[in-house]
C-alpha cells in the first residue's frame, strides 16, 4: 500500500544531502529559523549584494512585524491559466505573508497547492542569481554588461555567417502580454518567424482546430459559466490536479444544477474521482469515441437541427463519416461499451446547457487538430456553442498562455493571429512606425519573411538534420530561450545532440533549467536571471480571456531583470556588437522608440497601449492599463457567475478582466465578451456570431449565417466581415467622420475592421448593431486541413498492429521547414509492439508545474512530490513482479531510452497502460546530473524526464508532439 | 463563544495539496513535520476520496488525556493547543490521536522526538498574540488577528471549513441537500462524537 | 480491567489493520481495461464500517512519511483507555498492593532473622563482577521505574505539588534518564543471564521449597542450592521481563522503525504493563534483599555472607562450595604439611 519505510529513508537521505537544512532531522523549528538566518547571512556573504538586495531576498524570512504597517499588493499567480489573484503582504521590500483574496471572482480566496505556495518563488534560494556562463565545462559569474556583448557578438556573429533564420528565439508562456508581444516583435526586428512557446506543446492544436471551426482559438465560455452547465464532458483533461482552482466551479455547478459530470480519459483521476460517469478509453482514440457518440445523436435524432441550419456548414460530410462508427466498431477501437457511449451521448446531447472540456489530452497527438475538431463538431451538433454554460471550455496550460498566444509568440502568425501575409507586416509596420521596407531588409529574403518558421518541438532537428533538408539558408546556430524547460519537448536524447550542435546557448530564466544541464555542452552557453512576474509589472490573460494586471510585489530579487529591460539592453547590446562587426542592421532605436523608459527599461503599461492600438482582430484594443487597473482594484465588484460589474460601480456592466474580443479603443467602454458567438446579446454588450474566415460561399453554399443574427444586429442574416468596400456597398461609408476618413485615405484607403488603425470600420459597423467580423456559419468541413473531416489514425506506437491498415497515420510530408516523417515511422510499431507492450502516456501532477524546474526548487511543493514515478496497474505490475514504491526501468522504442524511477503499483491506470508525470529532470538515462548545475541552483528535488522515452509523432496542422500515446517496457530495477 | 472545528467536504476535495502548502508557507513549517495532510482512501477505484486532515481540535481531547505533562490547554474557541515549553515529546499523544495530527522533529541521537508540533487552529501558542517569539515556536495567529485558519480560506474548491462549528454544519447540510446526497462529515463522530445528520 | 486490555492487544496485534485486499485483474484488450464506475457508493459508510470494527482507515499520500497514511485510528481510543484506565489499575495495584503486602508481612513476620545467629564466619557469595552487574541493572531499573512511573502517575500526584514548569523539567530530564539508563540497563540484563543462568535452571528441589513457601511463613529451611525458587523466579522476571521492557523500550525510542501505529501501541502497552509488575515484583525483592531479612544484603554489598545465613537458606551450595574448597585446600595442606 505503501512506499516501504527503508525506501523512504533512502529517498530522505539522498534529498537530505541535496538541501540539508531543509529536513527536520536534527533540527527543531527554532534551529531550523535559526539556521535560516544563517543561510541569510551566507548569501550576504557573497560579497557585492547590498544589504537591500539581502533583504529583498528573503534572507528575513517570514516573519511579518505586526507594530508596523503591512502593505498589500495584488498580482496573478504564475502557474496555470485559471488566474488566481494572490494577494502579497510587504514590509520594508520583502514578501513576508500571504492572504486569501476573497475579492476575485476567479478563485474567490483560493488556491492549489502551487498558487499557495508562490511566496517561495521569491524567496527562493535556489533562483539564478547573477549571469552565469559555462568555461570549459565550468560555470563562471559574468556581469550583466559582459553578458549582454558577448551574446551579442556571438548573435551577430552567426547572423553574419548563417543568417538571421539560424537564431531560434523560444519565448514564454510565463511571460506577460507586454513580454510576450515584446519578444515577438523583437523575433521580427532580428528578421526571423523561429519564434516560438509553450503553446506549441500545450494547445497549438485547440489555436488550429477551432479557429478552423468557428473564427477564433481560444476558451469559448469560462470556468465561471460553467456553473451554469447541466452536463460537463472532461475528455483528455484533469483539472483537478492541472487546475485545481477551476474544480470549484465545476464541482459547485454539478452541486446546483444537479449536474452530470462526465469524465473520458484512459486514466482514473483525480477528476474522475468525482465523476457521475466515467469512460476509460484506450488513449489515442478520442475520434472513435466522438464519432461513436454521434452515431448514437444522429440515429436517434438528438442533435440540435435548427441551430446546424443556421450556423453550422458541411455536417452533412459528417454525418458520413460518422455513420461507420458503430457501436461495435467504436468498442473494438476504444474499449468502450456502446451501452455507456449511448447514455453518455444521450446526456450530453438532450440534458443541455452542456459544455466541453478539454485539455493536452485531446492536443498532444499527431491527430491533435482533428481530435479539437470532432470535439467541436460534437459541440455544434448539439447545438452547445455560444450560450450560458456550453462552449468548448479550453482550459489552458500556463499562466499567461493565452496571451502569449495572442501575441504571436508563434512561428505562423504576427501578433493577434494576422498572419505572415504582407499585409499583416503592413498593419504592424504602421503600428510600430516602420516602414515595411524596413522590417523586410531585416530578413534573409521576402519570401522568409512569409515563410512559418520552425517549431520548438523540432528546434533540434533543425539543428541537426541535413542542410538540404531543411529550407532556409543553414541550420539553427543559436538558440535563445526565455523562460522554457528543456524537458517538455519529447525524444529528449535527440535534443541533446540538437543543444551540442549549437554554436550558441542562452537560458533566460529565474532557474537555470534542464537546458543547463541536458547537454554535454563545455562553452558558449549563458545563463541570464530573470526575475518572475511577481517582481514585474504586466498584464496577463486567463484562459476565459480575461485580462488581469499584476502589480510588482518586490523588486527583482539577487540581479535578476524584468524581461522587459533584457530584451531593451539586448537590443542595445546588438546595436553595439553591429557596429563592431560593421554591420548596417540597427536594433534599440527602432523597436523602442514608441515606449516609455524608467529606470532604463520600456514600462508595461506603454507597451501595452501599443497592444491596445495594434490588435483590433481580437479585440485586444479596449482593455487599457488604467481600465485593466480599474478591475483588479474592484474584483469584488463582478458577478460570480456572469463575470458582470454590478451596477452602480465603477465596472458596471463590465465583465471582469474584459474578455476579448474588447472592441474599440477604452474610451468606447466595450464591456468585453465573456462568452464568445453569443447571439444573445448586442454586440456592443458582449455579444458576437460565428466568424467567417474563409469566404462567403463554398460550392455554392454560403458560409454566412442563415436566419441567426446577433441581438441588435440590423441586418437580419449572415454578413461578410466589414471593410471599407462592405461600408461602401452598404451605404454607411459617410458614417465614417472626418477624421477616421483622413487615415484611412491617408494611408491607401482600403481597410479592414482589423487593419483600419482608425476604428472607424469598426465603430460604424458596431453602431448598425453588426458584430465587425462578420456573421459566418461554423465549419464541421475544414477544407483547408489535411483531414477536412476528422477521421480516426492510429497513434505513430500503436499496440493494435491489427488496426493499421485500416487507420494508418498520414503519409510522410513536409512542413515548417522540415521533413514530417508519418507511415514510415509508424511502419516500426510492427517490429517494437511486442517488446514495448504497454502504453506510456504522460501527464500533470498537482504539485508541479510544466518543465517543474521552478516547482521542484520549492521547498514547499518539493517536500510532496520527492520522487519521479510511473504508474502501473497491478496486473502489469504483477507480472513484472513489481512492488509498489519499488525502482524500475521504463524503456522506450526510440534512442535505447531507458528511465530509472519508482513504480507507483494503482489502479488509476487500466491494464497495458502506464502514466508518468512530465516535470520532472536532472537524472538522465539512470545518471544524476545535479552536479551539472551552477552550484546552489540545482532543484531540490530531481528525477528522470518522460520526454526522455517519448518518440516521434508531430500534428500535421501544428507540429505538436505527440506526449500521449507511446510504447514502453517496465522492469524491476 | 463558538466552538472552532473543521470539516473535510470529501466531495469536494481534489487533493490539490493548498491546504498543505499554505499551512508550511504561513507558519514556516519545515520539511517532515506535516501539520495538514491529505490522504486519498480507494486511490483509482470507484469510491475514490480525498480528505484533508489535521488536528480536528477534539471535543475531549484524546491528546490531553494521555499527556504526561499536561501541556495542553484549550480556548475558548474549543481550540486544542499545546504549551512547548512543557511538552517533553514522549510520544504519546500520536498514540492517542485518531488523526496522526501529532508531528515530532528528529532531534538528537537515536530517533528521539523534539518537542511536538501540531496544527494550531492558526491560533499560535500561550504568548502574547502575534510577538515574534510565538511565531518561532507556533507559527502565524490568525484567529488573533479576527481571521480564520489558512488552510480551509486558501482550499481551492472550498472543501475544507473551518469555523464555528454551527456554521459549518450549516454550510455543509445545504450542499449535501443540494447535492442530494452526502459523503460524510469525516472524523466528526470521532473528534466531535456527533454526526452530521442532514 | 482485563476485558479492556484485550480488545486493545488484539487491535494492537494487527487484527485492526486496513490491507487493501490485491486487485482482480482480467485485462480484455490491451489498453481497455474496465470502467471503475462509480456507484452509490458513500464514503461515509465506509468509515463507518471501519469505524464499527475498530479498524483502522489509511491510504495513499504522497510525502516518505508513512505514518501520514494512516486517516483515522480509533485504536488510538483504546490505547488512550489503556493508558490512562488499565495502567493506573494495574501500577496502583501492583505498586500499592506489593508495597502492602511486604507492610503486613512486616507487621506479622518482622525481620526474619538468621536462626542460628551469626557465625562470624562468612563465604564468599557474589564476586565483584557478579556484584556490579547486579547494581548496575538495580541501580537503572530504579531510576528507570521511577521516571517510568512519574510519565503514568506524575500528573496527578507531583504536578500538582510542584507546578508545570518544575515538573516539566524534571520529566524532560526524566525522559533523557530513562532513555540513556535503558543501555546499562539492558547490557545488566544481558550480564546477569550470562552470570547466573546455570544456576537459575529450574530444578525438583525448587518443587520443595515452593510447598514450604521458602519457610517465609514459619522456621522452617527447604534445602536449596545457590539460588533457591524465589531467586530463582525474581532471575526469571528480571530476565523475562527485562527482555521484554527493553525490547519494547527500543521500539518507543526509535519510534516507527521497526512497527507502524499499532505496532507503537503494542509496544507501549507491553512495556507499561510488564514494567508495573516488575516494579511491584521488585519491591517484593527489595524488601527481602534489605530490611526482610537478616544477613541477606550482605550478599551484595560486600558479597560476604555469614556461614550460618548461608547454610539456612542455601544448603546445598554451602555443601557445594565446602566441598570445593576442601579439593582446592586439601592439595595445598599437604605440600604445607610436607615442608
Amino acid at each position: 500500500m505503501l512506499i516501504k519505510r527503508s525506501e523512504g529513508k533512502a529517498a530522505k537521505q539522498r534529498l537530505a544531502q541535496a538541501y540539508a537544512g531543509l529536513s527536520s532531522g536534527g533540527l527543531d523549528r527554532r534551529a531550523f529559523l535559526r539556521q535560516a538566518g544563517f543561510a541569510g547571512a551566507g548569501l550576504a556573504a557573497l560579497g557585492t549584494l547590498a544589504p537591500s538586495r539581502v533583504q529583498a531576498s528573503g534572507a528575513a524570512t517570514g516573519v511579518a512585524d505586526h507594530s508596523r504597517p503591512i502593505q498589500r499588493i495584488k498580482n496573478i499567480c504564475t502557474h496555470c491559466s485559471v488566474g488566481c489573484t494572490v494577494t502579497a503582504e510587504v514590509q520594508n521590500g520583502v514578501w513576508v505573508g500571504q492572504e486569501p483574496t476573497w475579492a476575485s471572482p476567479i478563485n474567490r480566496g483560493t488556491h492549489c497547492a502551487k498558487g499557495a505556495a508562490v511566496r517561495e518563488l521569491v524567496h527562493g534560494d535556489r533562483r539564478l542569481k547573477y549571469p552565469m556562463k559555462l568555461v570549459g565545462g565550468q560555470w563562471q559569474r559574468i556581469s550583466w554588461d559582459v553578458a549582454y556583448a558577448e551574446i551579442a557578438e556571438k548573435l551577430m556573429k552567426v547572423r553574419a555567417e548563417s543568417g538571421p533564420d539560424s537564431v531560434f528565439w523560444l519565448g514564454s508562456a510565463k511571460f506577460s502580454n507586454e513580454g510576450a508581444y515584446l519578444y515577438r516583435k523583437f523575433a521580427a526586428f532580428w528578421g526571423t518567424n523561429n519564434v516560438d512557446h509553450q503553446a506549441r506543446i500545450c494547445h497549438s492544436t485547440t489555436v488550429a482546430g477551432v479557429a478552423n471551426t468557428w473564427g477564433y482559438g481560444a476558451q469559448t465560455n469560462s470556468y465561471n459559466d460553467i456553473r451554469n452547465s447541466k452536463t460537463m464532458i472532461i475528455m483528455g483533461g484533469n483539472p483537478a490536479e492541472a487546475h485545481p482552482v477551476s474544480l470549484q466551479h465545476l464541482l459547485s455547478g454539478k452541486e446546483r444544477n444537479r449536474a452530470n459530470m462526465i469524465v473520458i480519459d484512459p486514466r482514473f483521476t483525480r477528476t474522475a474521482a468525482h465523476a457521475t460517469e466515467y469512460v476509460r478509453i484506450r488513449p489515442g482514440t478520442d475520434i472513435p469515441v466522438i464519432w461513436g457518440m454521434l452515431h448514437h445523436i444522429f440515429a436517434n435524432g438528438w442533435e440540435d437541427k435548427e441551430f446546424i441550419r443556421q450556423r453550422v456548414y458541411g455536417m452533412d460530410e459528417i454525418r458520413a463519416e460518422v455513420a461507420k462508427w458503430t457501436p461495435a466498431e467504436v468498442e473494438r477501437v476504444t474499449g468502450v461499451p456502446g451501452e455507456q457511449l449511448k447514455k453518455v451521448a444521450q446526456t450530453f446531447a438532450t440534458e443541455k446547457p452542456a459544455t466541453l472540456i478539454w485539455c493536452m489530452g485531446a492536443t498532444q497527438k499527431t491527430v491533435g487538430t482533428a481530435n479539437v475538431r470532432a470535439f467541436s463538431i460534437l459541440l455544434l451538433a448539439t447545438g452547445n456553442v455560444g450560450a450560458d454554460g456550453t462552449g468548448a471550455n479550453i482550459f489552458r496550460g500556463h499562466c499567461n498562455v493565452q496571451g502569449a498566444t495572442d501575441f504571436g509568440l508563434d512561428v505562423g502568425t504576427l501578433p493577434a493571429y494576422y498572419g505572415l501575409e504582407e499585409g499583416a507586416w503592413r498593419h504592424w509596420g504602421r503600428v510600430w512606425g516602420v516602414p515595411f521596407e524596413n522590417l523586410r531588409d531585416r530578413f534573409e529574403n521576402v519570401q522568409m519573411m512569409g515563410a512559418p518558421g520552425i517549431p520548438t518541438t523540432r528546434y533540434f532537428d533543425a539543428a541537426t538534420l541535413p542542410k538540404d533538408q531543411i529550407q532556409q539558408r543553414d541550420r539553427l546556430k543559436a538558440m535563445m530561450v526565455f523562460g522554457h524547460g528543456g524537458n517538455t519537448v519529447t525524444r529528449m536524447p535527440e535534443a541533446v545532440k540538437g543543444l551540442e550542435a549549437m554554436e550558441l546557448l542562452v537560458v533566460a530564466d529565474p532557474h537555470p533549467t534542464t537546458f543547463a544541464v541536458l547537454s554535454g555542452r563545455r562553452d558558449n552557453t549563458y545563463l541570464l536571471p530573470i526575475c518572475t512576474q511577481f517582481e514585474c509589472d504586466g498584464s496577463r490573460t486567463a484562459s476565459n480571456r480575461s485580462v488581469q494586471w499584476g502589480h510588482k510585489i518586490v523588486n527583482p530579487i539577487f540581479e535578476s531583470k524584468t524581461d522587459y529591460e533584457v530584451m531593451y539592453r539586448l537590443a542595445g547590446a546588438l546595436d553595439a556588437a553591429a557596429e563592431k562587426s560593421g554591420q548596417a542592421i540597427r536594433f534599440q532605436q527602432d523597436m523602442f522608440k514608441p515606449y516609455e523608459i524608467k529606470d532604463g527599461a520600456p514600462t508595461a503599461e506603454s507597451i501595452l497601449r501599443e497592444i491596445n492600438r495594434g490588435s483590433l482582430s481580437t479585440g485586444y484594443t479596449g482593455q487599457s492599463p488604467e481600465r485593466l487597473k480599474l478591475h483588479m482594484e474592484h474584483q469584488d465588484k463582478f458577478d460570480l457567475v456572469t463575470l458582470r460589474g454590478r451596477e452602480g460601480t465603477p465596472v458596471a456592466n463590465e465583465f471582469y478582466g474584459m474578455p476579448w474580443p474588447c472592441w474599440g479603443p477604452a474610451e468606447w467602454k466595450h464591456p468585453g465578451s465573456h462568452i464568445l458567438y453569443n447571439t444573445n446579446l448586442h454586440v456592443k454588450d458582449g455579444g458576437g456570431t460565428f466568424r467567417p474566415r474563409f469566404g462567403t460561399e463554398r460550392n455554392g453554399v454560403t458560409l454566412l449565417a442563415e436566419g441567426s443574427w446577433s441581438k441588435g444586429s440590423e441586418i437580419q442574416d449572415g454578413y461578410p466581415e466589414f471593410t471599407t468596400a462592405v461600408l461602401k456597398r452598404l451605404g454607411w461609408y459617410d458614417e465614417l467622420t472626418a477624421e477616421e476618413k483622413a487615415w484611412i485615405e491617408g494611408n491607401g484607403g482600403t481597410f479592414s475592421w482589423a487593419t483600419d488603425l482608425s476604428f472607424g470600420v469598426m465603430r460604424v459597423a458596431m453602431g448598425h448593431g453588426c458584430v465587425p467580423y462578420g456573421n459566418g456559419k461554423a465549419r464541421a468541413v475544414a477544407w483547408n486541413l489535411p483531414d477536412p473531416v476528422p477521421v480516426h489514425r492510429e497513434p505513430i506506437y500503436t499496440p493494435r498492429l491489427d488496426l493499421l491498415a485500416q487507420y494508418p497515420t498520414l503519409p510522410d510530408r513536409r512542413g515548417f521547414r522540415l521533413p514530417h516523417l508519418g507511415q514510415s515511422v509508424q511502419a516500426r510499431s510492427n517490429q517494437v509492439a511486442r517488446d514495448f507492450p504497454i502504453i506510456l502516456t504522460s501527464g500533470r501532477l498537482v504539485e508541479y508545474e510544466g518543465g517543474g524546474e521552478e516547482t521542484r526548487s520549492n521547498k514547499w511543493l518539493a517536500e510532496l512530490q520527492q520522487d519521479m514515478f510511473v504508474e502501473i496497474n497491478p496486473g502489469d505490475a504483477a507480472e513484472r513482479n513489481i512492488r509498489d514504491g519499488q525502482w524500475v526501468w521504463v524503456s522506450g522504442p526510440e534512442n535505447n531510452a531507458r528511465t530509472r524511477v519508482k513504480a507507483l503499483v494503482t489502479e488509476r491506470v487500466g491494464k497495458g497502460v502506464a502514466f508518468m508525470p512530465f516535470h520532472f529532470a536532472g537524472w538522465f538515462m539512470g545518471t544524476d546530473q545535479r552536479s551539472k548545475y551552477p552550484q546552489g541552483t540545482d532543484p531540490i528535488v530531481l528525477g528522470e524526464s518522460v520526454n526522455a522515452v517519448t518518440t516521434y509523432g508531430y500534428d500535421p496542422v501544428t507540429f505538436m508532439q505527440e506526449t500521449k500515446v507511446t510504447l514502453c517496457q517496465i522492469r524491476a530495477a | 463563544m463558538a466552538r472552532m472545528k473543521f470539516l473535510c467536504d470529501s466531495d469536494r476535495c481534489i487533493e490539490c495539496n493548498a491546504c498543505v502548502t499554505a499551512c508550511k508557507n504561513e507558519h514556516e513549517v519545515p520539511w517532515g513535520i506535516n501539520r495538514r495532510r491529505v490522504v486519498t482512501i480507494n486511490d483509482g477505484k470507484a469510491g475514490e476520496r480525498s480528505i484533508s486532515m489535521a488536528c480536528m481540535h477534539c471535543t475531549d481531547a484524546p491528546c490531553a488525556a494521555v499527556c504526561p505533562t499536561s501541556c495542553f490547554y484549550t480556548t475558548a474557541d474549543a481550540i486544542v493547543l499545546h504549551d512547548k515549553d512543557t511538552c517533553i515529546g514522549c510520544g504519546y499523544c500520536f498514540y492517542a490521536c485518531p488523526f496522526g495530527a501529532p508531528q515530532y522533529p528528529r532531534v538528537g541521537n537515536f530517533g528521539t522526538r523534539g518537542k511536538m508540533d501540531k496544527c494550531t487552529y492558526c491560533a499560535g501558542g500561550p504568548q502574547a498574540d502575534n510577538v515574534a517569539a510565538e511565531y518561532t515556536q507556533y507559527g502565524a495567529n490568525r484567529i488573533a488577528e479576527g481571521k480564520l485558519p489558512i488552510c480551509a480560506e486558501m482550499c481551492s474548491t472550498k472543501a475544507l471549513l473551518a469555523g464555528d462549528g454551527e456554521m459549518i454544519a450549516t454550510i455543509y447540510r445545504e450542499r449535501v441537500q443540494k447535492r442530494g446526497y452526502g459523503a460524510g462529515a469525516w472524523g466528526w463522530r470521532t473528534a466531535y462524537k456527533e454526526t452530521l445528520s442532514v | 480491567m482485563i476485558a479492556r486490555i484485550l480488545p486493545a492487544l488484539a487491535l494492537a496485534l494487527g487484527l485492526g489493520f486496513t490491507t487493501p485486499a490485491p486487485a482482480q485483474i482480467g485485462g480484455p484488450v490491451t489498453g481497455i481495461p474496465t470502467n471503475p464506475a462509480p456507484s452509490g457508493f458513500s464514503a461515509e459508510e465506509l468509515e463507518l464500517q471501519k469505524a464499527l470494527q475498530g479498524g483502522r482507515i489509511g491510504g495513499r499520500i504522497s510525502i516518505p512519511d508513512a505514518q501520514a497514511a494512516s486517516l483515522v485510528q480509533p485504536a488510538g481510543r483504546d490505547w488512550r483507555a489503556f493508558h490512562n484506565v488499565t495502567l493506573s489499575w494495574i501500577g496502583g495495584i501492583a505498586v500499592l498492593g506489593m508495597l502492602a503486602i511486604i507492610g503486613m508481612f512486616y507487621a506479622t513476620r518482622g525481620r526474619i532473622a538468621i536462626d542460628s545467629g551469626r557465625s562470624g564466619r562468612t563465604i564468599q557469595r557474589f564476586n565483584l563482577l557478579e556484584r556490579s552487574a547486579h547494581w548496575m541493572t538495580a541501580g537503572s531499573f530504579v531510576v528507570l521505574a521511577l521516571t517510568g512511573l512519574n510519565l503514568t502517575f506524575g500528573r496527578w500526584l507531583i504536578l500538582p505539588i510542584i507546578g508545570p514548569d518544575a515538573f516539566a523539567t524534571i520529566t524532560l530530564w526524566g525522559k533523557f534518564a530513562h532513555n540513556y539508563l535503558s543501555f546499562p540497563f539492558t547490557l545488566g540484563i544481558v550480564l546477569l543471564f550470562l552470570l547466573w543462568v546455570k544456576d537459575n535452571i529450574p530444578n525438583g528441589r525448587d518443587v520443595g521449597w515452593l510447598k514450604a513457601a521458602g519457610g517465609l511463613f514459619g522456621h522452617s529451611h527447604p534445602p536449596a542450592g545457590r539460588f533457591n525458587a524465589g531467586q530463582k523466579m525474581v532471575f526469571w522476571i528480571t530476565v523475562i521481563g527485562g527482555t521484554l521492557v527493553a525490547i519494547s523500550g527500543y521500539v518507543l525510542i526509535f519510534p516507527f522503525w521497526a512497527t507502524d501505529i499499532a505496532g507503537q501501541q503494542l509496544a507501549h502497552i507491553v512495556h507499561g504493563v510488564i514494567s508495573v509488575l516488575m516494579i511491584g515484583a521488585m519491591l517484593g525483592h527489595i524488601y527481602i534483599g534489605s530490611v526482610g531479612m537478616e544477613g541477606a544484603f550482605d550478599a551484595m554489598g560486600s558479597g560476604q555472607v555469614d556461614l550460618n545465613w548461608a547454610k539456612e537458606h542455601h544448603s546445598l551450595w554451602v555443601e557445594d562450595e565446602m566441598k570445593k574448597a576442601r579439593e582446592t585446600i586439601a592439595p595445598n595442606a599437604k605440600v604445607a604439611g610436607a615442608d
